[in-house]
């Protein structure tokens, strides 16, 4: 085995090329992301806040508009920038799936109704056979007693959850988290976590932004750094949360291991 | 000074078709107001210009002018936009529903903002199509937030509907109206005509309350 | 439609248009100064811990919410002379019915924003050790009033088109000059649209200046 990180992996399933991002006002966010992650992976990216991390993500999902780069999918590519304009192959994003900081049920629907809308809508499904599967789903996470609910009636850390089971529905070949918790007050934190365990113990392929460190060493493959639009390093979590090799991260990590621990 | 309300029993019949009449122009103009508030509402949040400066000057225009005028202007020009001389009760209803048009395109506009932005980012994560989106997360959720302000603007198209007496539309302001100045009664025909007012609008602003606080809860704002 | 428009007989009379706008603004004017005071003064009533103010109180703001204006104005140039065998000119009862309606306005106006002052502010201001009265004048009444500004702005306006109702008590204010104007020279079109636009003059500034208000205030708010 070489010991250059990239190398090691054959076949990519996603690849980011030399994505470039800023919003309309203000400094970039992205300043040259490259990326290439395999199936099994379990990616956790940490660093300060304004570092690029949930930019990063939602550059994946094809959310966000980039100024240049290229991002591909299992060998497909899927965010391409022509003249100004990115393009965002649909087809190939339903293959990822994503859960978000904020609570983002649909509020007019209830659990159920959130979770097969899109297997209803997106894949044609019958909302019969639609509801079947939510319902062994929403049992497998703890949730059947919660399906005719309506998000104002679920706690903070419910809600997350069934918006994983949700994004689940689409049967994701990677899962994206976006700091999932940093909403809930700290007693919930734990539940959602526990979902998102549960799946990297299915092998389901995940990035996930977070600030909990102690969450990040049990759950990752491999830890990004994330600051100033760049990722700063890269590696095994034993060393990139143990033992960073530059100041920046071995500063970031000291502090909010002191702090958060 | 001596009052006698009992009289105001032989005005009954009258007063109960003029009241008649106010509701029929409330509803109709509802009905046609909203339609036209919801196609400005998504014209002024349509990233095209073409469709979103006249809707904003079409809003501007209604909204920065007194009702009275409108109707005014709707009447006079109406017979020349047609060709022929509508019945009033029509110029009543197109002035009105314009109105109507550009009040409750400012609810629909208020209740389309207020979805946040992640309703849009969760549904694209999830791969719906645009038309779904709009579909099927964000119309439904913009008319919830939207019916408590809509029923409240219909209190108001109610009581401005008492303009048309103005345009010769026997409605129940221009009934009583009439009666008062034909009987030189004024302190008993239109206390009873505000009374009536009230006895409508009232009711319906606590159901608007109540509603309001249901779907506070409902959607957990 | 061969209508021949012939706006030049309406620029000709425009004095009588300036003269309706005249009293129009200065009824509008002056009921805004009144209803600024009265709107607080209801508000107080209304947020009055006694039931026995706070119903008489609520009754009166929520009649005049839930009855058309042109019947409050009806019954204030028909009945209040009569009632009160008071009579005064028809420019004062004009002012006095504008004020009356717009002050139940700006009562609820005013009772939102009371009620919108942050809890903690008030907390902090005990803290501190201010009086009652105090925490009143510095702390709620300041904060109240920055919020309910775009409000009586909206009012304001509100006011002035509603000022137009009084041409059907004759009232000789802007609508009425332009139903004068527009039986005199039969240009009823060409009138009226000239007065909406004086009307759309004046209220516009003053509704771009709430948008720009409350657009800084959300701003400021993140």
């Amino acid at each position: 085995m070489s010991n250059s990180f990239k190398s090691a992996r054959p076949d990519p399933l996603l690849r980011i090329d030399a994505v470039y991002k800023s919003y309309a006002k203000g400094a970039p966010v992205l300043r040259g992301i490259d990326l290439e992650m395999a199936a099994g992976e379990r990616v956790v990216v940490i660093g300060p806040s304004g570092g690029g991390k949930s930019t990063l993500l939602r550059v994946v999902m094809g959310l966000e508009q980039i100024d240049d780069g290229a991002i591909t999918f299992a060998g497909a590519s899927y965010v391409t920038v022509t003249g100004r304009r990115t393009r965002i192959d649909a087809r190939v994003r339903r293959s990822i799936g994503m859960v978000f900081q904020n609570y983002t049920l649909f509020l007019h629907l209830n659990v159920v109704g959130n979770l097969i809308l899109a297997p209803c809508k997106v894949n044609g499904e019958s909302r019969k056979t639609a509801t079947a599967r939510a319902l062994t789903l929403l049992d497998r996470f703890g949730l059947a007693e919660k399906a005719d609910a309506y998000p104002s009636q679920l706690s903070g850390g419910q809600k997350q959850r069934v918006a994983i089971v949700r994004a689940l529905m689409l049967d994701p070949a990677l899962m994206l988290f976006d700091e999932v918790t940093s909403a809930l007050d700290p007693e919930l934190v734990a539940e959602v976590e526990q979902v998102i365990l549960q799946l990297a113990g299915q092998n389901l392929p995940m990035i996930i932004v977070t600030h909990d460190m102690w969450f990040a060493r049990r759950i990752a493959s491999r830890v990004l750094f994330c600051a100033e639009g760049r990722i700063i390093e890269d590696g095994p979590p034993e060393q990139v949360l143990g033992s960073p090799r530059t100041e920046r991260a071995r500063d970031f990590v000291h502090r909010v291991f002191h702090i958060g621990g | 000074m001596d009052f006698n309300f009992g009289l105001i029993w032989k005005f009954a019949v009258p007063l109960a078709q003029g009241l008649g009449t106010s509701i029929l122009l409330s509803l109709i103009c509802m009905a046609l107001g909203s339609l036209l508030g919801l196609a400005l509402a998504l014209a002024r949040s349509s990233p095209s210009r073409l469709l979103r400066l006249p809707a904003v000057a079409f809003v501007e225009l209604f909204r920065g002018t007194p009702v009275l005028i409108q109707l005014f202007w709707v009447f006079f020009c109406l017979p020349l936009v047609l060709g022929f001389e509508p019945a009033s009760f029509t110029s009543g209803v197109v002035a009105l529903s314009l109105f109507t048009g550009a009040v409750t395109s400012e609810t629909f506009r208020a209740a389309l903002r207020s979805i946040g932005s992640e309703q849009r980012d969760a549904s694209v994560a999830l791969g719906l199509s645009r038309w779904t989106r709009m579909r099927y997360v964000i119309l439904p959720q913009m008319a919830l937030r939207a019916t408590p302000v809509l029923l409240s603007n219909s209190i108001t198209l109610f009581k401005e509907t008492a303009l048309v007496a103005a345009v010769g539309i026997s409605d129940l302001m221009s009934v009583g109206e009439n009666i008062s100045n034909s009987i030189g009664r004024p302190v008993e025909i239109l206390t009873t005509v505000a009374v009536v007012y009230f006895v409508i609008a009232f009711p319906f602003t606590r159901i608007v309350t109540l509603l309001e606080k249901r779907l506070l809860r409902k959607l957990a704002l | 439609m061969n209508y021949v428009y012939d706006f030049a007989s309406v620029f000709r009379n425009a004095d009588t248009l300036i003269d309706g706008l005249s009293l129009s603004l200065e009824i509008a004017a002056a009921a805004n100064l009144i209803a600024v005071f009265g709107g607080f003064v209801i508000a107080l009533l209304l947020l009055s811990p006694s039931r026995l103010i706070r119903l008489p109180a609520t009754l009166f703001v929520e009649f005049f919410r839930c009855t058309p204006f042109l019947v409050q104005i009806f019954w204030f140039f028909y009945c209040v002379p009569m009632l009160l065998d008071v009579y005064l000119s028809s420019r004062a009862l004009g002012i006095l019915a504008l004020s009356l309606i717009l002050s139940t306005f700006n009562a609820e106006a005013f009772r939102g924003a009371v009620q919108a002052v942050p809890r903690d502010q008030i907390d902090a201001g005990i803290a501190l050790g201010l009086s009652p009265f105090q925490r009143v004048a510095h702390i709620i009444f300041p904060t109240a009033l920055r919020l309910v500004i775009p409000v009586l702005l909206t009012n304001g306006i509100l006011a002035f088109q509603t000022s137009s109702l009084l041409s059907l008590v004759a009232v000789e204010e802007l609508m009425f000059s332009g139903k004068m104007l527009s039986a005199k020279i039969y240009r009823p079109i060409e009138t009226f649209t000239v007065v909406a636009l004086i009307y759309l003059v004046v209220s516009l500034p003053v509704s771009q200046w709430v948008g720009w208000l409350e657009r800084r205030r959300v701003r400021a708010e993140r």
